[in-house]
């Protein structure tokens, strides 16, 4: 493969000329005081940081309301936060034109409710910094199918040897790495990440287990609104569509008796979990959002690895494949059939 | 909402299984439900006054019939509400015959039943809006495809009523099987004559025109405006047809399928229809010995083929008269398993043919062995329980009708159902037997199934003139059921666009949301099942109406 | 719901105009019986069932959901049903992890096949109830 060995001067370097072009802007991460906030660049790299294992909303999230074709954009993120751009990309909601992505290796990101002082903002350090404090890993990352710099237009890779790289992808990515000068080689050596295993055992649990995990549910539908995935304006369950309403649920009540009403939570977090079931990366961000704890990215990462996997689809990994929803083969899923 | 349910007896239909009028008391203690009644027959005329005189007595906004099945007298119920100045999109059908007392024998559970049945159409029809249908022009044109006898008194018919036809038959010359028939039972004319005539006159038509050699390519459009491709050899010519008649006949069995019957491999074997076309059989003694095989083709489940022909019986029984009549003395055997002479007078004819001297022996013939001296013939005579083995010197095949192979790309390119035997199928089997399941579409002769010439030619002119009515009124409705956005929920993802069959949706670039072509639509609804906020929703299948009638089915009633 | 339990599992179809739902009618007219459990919701076509439907259907209540439409290739709306397949297939793999297996089926039934319609119903039925009858000895 071929790559180009940096280290962080060169890069930040890189960094640094992109933005001298004007109307070239930055997204990446930027540090405030003890704390690590996504942050948009335009023409210093002031407290610029690059490989902090933290964060907290998905990057996606906040990238998604921008939406130009005309100011370009380097986006420097997790690969978790660039497949979630890759998806919206896909949904229209981001604009793929001016935006070069660059992904990076992640060794994993402590959690939101983990200490986060002192965190290490060097590759490698980081890399040890989450061995080490394991216990305060945001749970997605602990299960993470995909911490590799793979994906986008350019990945920054850590070798083996604690030397950094970037390798391209894409068209784009070859275009900022011809401003970084160093000569490109053959990469030969192996890399600090390798690929994930999968899990041997396909996720499964069962109603009882969901609906009383699901209990604590305040329906605050933070884990939706904190899902980069999750970009509908207005969501169906903003209503009450699909609860029982008006003349139905007076009915019910009048002809049954004294009853509950309707409440809908297993409701919300399965259509929710079938709605995200192809195109969630697995970031972990709803369930940092739930003020309740629930251990909401169990399920949506477990199912959607399931669904995903029936197609031969992973969400994010390449702008070009379809969700498989929107297409068909005319000769598949015999078994599906009863 | 303020609803009227009007629940049908059907006579006994629906009411021995159903306890109609604990049905229709249920209902009026439901909110929203201002009446709610039973009745005999809600279709008949008192049925339908009860109906008009309660909406405007009660000033009625939703209208839910509980009767039979909704494919059956829709247009009669939304016409009520029309002239009785309610939306005709505010009516709900729900089927408690079809679905309900006719599947089930248990009056307690049938009840129940239908309670919730109507409960979820209640709860549906609680959220329908009003909407307008769409009135279209219809093309006085007409498509039928096959120019065999029913084709041809299809296209006649039309004809005659001053409708454009354009007959298309994918042999070179009209006529279908009937033009070989040297004898058609009972009025012993020629076939070719019989298609001669029609022909004739239709050529001598000038609103008609004809396609031989020729095939249906292309289709798409709806009732009124059908847009057709027909091929002819290298060229090819698009025309409009507002209804079509499909007649495209059948294959004669081949009885080659059965090699046990030795067919296509000695001259003495030959089938009925060989005879007909006038395939000279081998000459034969003064004295014959000629033996007729009922059933070549059908009721005969080792080959998929359990239906009966119902031409074939008639047409060995006539076989058998003419040797008799050619060579008196001869020794003519039949071998059958009932006689289904059905057609007037078969009966009689059938006594006659015995009375002939022509001998009946029930039992299927097991294997056909040619041999120097004649043709072996052994089976099981039934009746007696005796293996039989005789030796002939001709062996006749009354063979039965195969589905033609090419009605699987026609089904498909007219989107039109075919049975389990390829044969096309009607909307009802017995209330619209000419119909299939798209409007303006009709089938005609033995492409539904077997049918001697008389009933093709008859169901041939009902199709036709069952087209004519709808073809004569000049305008049609059309269902508004059709995919509608709302902007303000739109997130523009565009999902629907890539998914959407008819390629019916389109990007507003500037506004970033999706915009329905309601001409292309096909209101199939896949754009709201991809919609993930249901931004796109399908007119008439909303997501709040099947959300609760989901609900009232589940309702403990 | 609790007094209903001892009649029998409760299954909602989504049944499409032009194929299955037309089976079902031919079922009624030919007179053939299925139990009184399974009832049916009329769509125009199998890919207008949102899976949403089949989630709601089974958290009020139902027993067992089927999706049932035209044959593939046999779709009145030319491929509607290949998107059903893809979709239906995808929830059953949802049920699955939620220990919710054939409480949802995917059946193509033609118009002529009404004894089909009948067979496969009946079938899904009886699996249900002898689960459930199962779970209530354990």
């Amino acid at each position: 493969m071929q790559g180009k060995r940096i280290d962080r001067e060169k890069l930040e370097g890189a960094l640094k000329g992109f933005l001298k072009e004007p109307g070239q802007l930055i997204f990446g991460f930027g540090r405030k005081g003890g704390l690590v906030t996504h942050r948009m660049y335009r023409d210093d790299l002031h407290g610029f940081s690059m490989f902090n294992p933290y964060f907290s909303i998905n990057g996606a999230t906040l990238f998604r309301r921008v939406f130009s074709k005309d100011v370009k954009v380097l986006l420097m993120l997790r690969p978790c936060e660039i497949r979630s751009i890759v998806e919206l990309i896909k949904l229209n909601q981001i604009e793929p034109e001016g935006i070069t992505t660059l992904s990076i290796d992640c060794p994993g990101t402590v959690s939101l409710g983990a200490e986060r002082d002192g965190l290490p903002d060097d590759p490698f350090e980081a890399k040890d910094y989450m061995v080490e404090h394991r216990d305060g890993m945001r749970w997605a990352c602990t299960v993470c199918r995909e911490r590799r710099g793979v994906v986008g237009d350019l990945g920054i890779r850590m070798a083996g040897d604690k030397s950094l790289w970037a390798f391209p992808y894409t068209e784009k990515g070859k275009a900022f790495l011809a401003t970084i000068e160093v000569p490109e080689e053959e990469f030969k050596g192996g890399f600090l990440l390798g690929e994930d295993k999968k899990d041997a055992e396909p996720f499964a649990t069962d109603m009882g287990t969901f609906s009383s995990e699901l209990s604590r549910c305040i329906l605050c539908k933070n884990c939706r609104d904190m899902c980069p995935i999750c970009y509908c304006i207005d969501c169906l369950f903003n209503g009450d569509e699909y609860l029982p309403k008006g003349d139905a649920l007076l009915n019910k009540i009048i002809r049954k008796g004294t009853d509950d009403l309707p409440e809908g939570r297993e409701l919300f977090h399965m259509v929710r979990l079938y709605h995200v079931s192809q195109t969630c990366v697995g970031c972990g961000a709803c369930e940092e959002a739930c003020p309740q704890k629930i251990p909401l990215t169990k399920y949506f990462k477990g199912i959607s690895e399931r669904l995903q996997g029936m197609f031969s689809y992973m969400s994010g990994r390449d702008v070009k494949e379809i969700i498989p929803y929107l297409t068909f083969k005319e000769d598949e899923l015999k078994d599906a059939e009863d | 909402m303020r609803a009227g349910i009007f629940i049908c007896h059907c006579g006994h239909n629906i009411k021995h299984t159903v306890d109609v009028r604990r049905v229709s008391e249920y209902f009026r203690k439901i909110p929203g439900v201002i009446v709610s009644t039973d009745y005999a027959f809600v279709c008949s005329e008192p049925g339908q006054d009860i109906i008009v005189e309660s909406i405007k007595r009660y000033n009625l906004d939703r209208v839910v019939i509980a009767s039979c099945t909704p494919s059956l007298h829709g247009d009669l119920f939304k016409d009520l509400l029309k002239k009785s100045g309610v939306n005709p999109f505010l009516l709900r059908r729900v089927s408690i015959r079809e679905h309900c007392s006719w599947v089930g024998d248990d009056v307690e559970l049938n009840t129940e039943k239908a309670k919730r049945l109507i409960l979820a159409g209640l709860y549906s029809a609680s959220h329908y809006i009003p909407l307008e249908e769409k009135m279209v022009e219809v093309e006085k044109s007409a498509l039928v495809i096959g120019g065999g006898v029913s084709g041809l008194s299809a296209a006649l018919f039309l004809a005659r009523m001053g409708i454009k036809v354009y007959l298309v038959e994918k042999e070179a010359e009209l006529g279908g099987h009937v033009r070989f028939l040297g004898n058609i039972w009972p009025s012993g004319r020629k076939g070719r004559d019989i298609v001669g005539e029609m022909i004739e006159e239709l050529k001598g038509l000038t609103n008609v025109e004809i396609f031989t050699e020729a095939e249906v390519t292309g289709f798409e459009g709806f009732f009124g405006n059908y847009g057709v491709t027909i091929r002819q050899s290298d060229r090819e010519r698009k025309v409009i047809a507002g209804g079509v008649v499909v007649a495209s006949g059948f294959v004669p069995f081949d009885p080659a399928i059965k090699p046990e019957l030795n067919y296509g491999k000695d001259q003495r074997i030959v089938t009925t229809f060989d005879l007909e076309r006038g395939i000279e059989p081998p000459d034969l003694p003064d004295r014959p010995r000629v033996a007729i095989l009922h059933c070549v083709g059908s009721r005969d489940e080792a080959i998929g083929k359990s239906y009966c022909s119902r031409v074939c019986c008639v047409n060995a029984l006539k076989v058998a008269e003419t040797i008799k009549g050619r060579y008196p003395d001869s020794y003519v055997e039949s071998f059958y398993m009932d006689v289904r002479a059905h057609p007037r007078g078969g009966e009689e004819y059938f006594e006659a043919v015995q009375e002939r001297g022509v001998l009946f022996t029930r039992g299927n013939v097991g294997e056909i062995v040619p041999s120097e001296s004649g043709v072996i013939l052994r089976g099981e005579d039934t009746l007696f329980g005796e293996v039989y083995e005789r030796e002939f010197d001709l062996v006749i095949l009354s063979i039965g009708m195969a589905s033609s192979p090419g009605n699987r790309t026609l089904a498909q390119l007219l989107k039109i159902t075919l049975d389990k035997d390829g044969f096309f199928l009607e909307a009802h089997i017995k209330l619209r037997p000419y119909d299939t399941a798209v409007k303006g579409i009709f089938i005609a002769g033995s492409c539904s199934g077997p049918k001697d010439t008389e009933e093709s030619i008859n169901h041939g002119r009902a199709s036709a003139l069952k087209l004519f009515g709808m073809l004569n009124l000049g305008y049609a409705f059309v269902d508004p059921f059709i995919s509608w956005v709302d902007p303000k929920r739109c997130s523009g993802c565009r999902q629907c666009e890539e998914a959407c069959i008819a390629k019916a949706i389109k990007f507003d670039e500037a506004k970033r949301v999706v915009k329905v072509e309601e001409a292309a639509c096909m209101g199939c609804g896949l754009c709201n099942a991809t919609c993930p906020s249901s931004a796109i929703t399908l007119k008439g299948y909303m997501d709040s109406f099947i959300g609760d009638e989901i609900s009232g089915l589940l309702e403990v009633v | 719901m609790e007094e209903n339990r001892d009649k029998g599992p409760e299954i909602v179809g989504f049944a499409c105009s032009y194929c299955t739902f037309k089976a079902s009618e031919m079922a009624g007219s030919l007179r053939m019986k299925y139990p009184e459990g399974i009832r049916v919701i009329q769509v125009p076509c199998s890919s207008r069932v949102d899976p949403a439907f089949v989630i709601k259907a089974i958290l009020e209540g139902a027993d067992g959901v089927f999706v049932a439409g035209c044959h593939p290739g046999d779709c009145h709306f030319i491929k509607g049903n290949f998107f059903t397949r893809r979709k239906i297939a995808a929830l059953k793999e949802m049920f699955k992890a939620f220990s919710m297996d054939g409480r949802l089926k995917l059946f193509w039934v033609s118009a002529a096949e009404a004894r089909r319609f009948v067979d496969k119903v009946t079938t899904m039925y009886k699996e249900l109830k002898e689960e459930r009858d199962a779970g209530k000895k354990n």
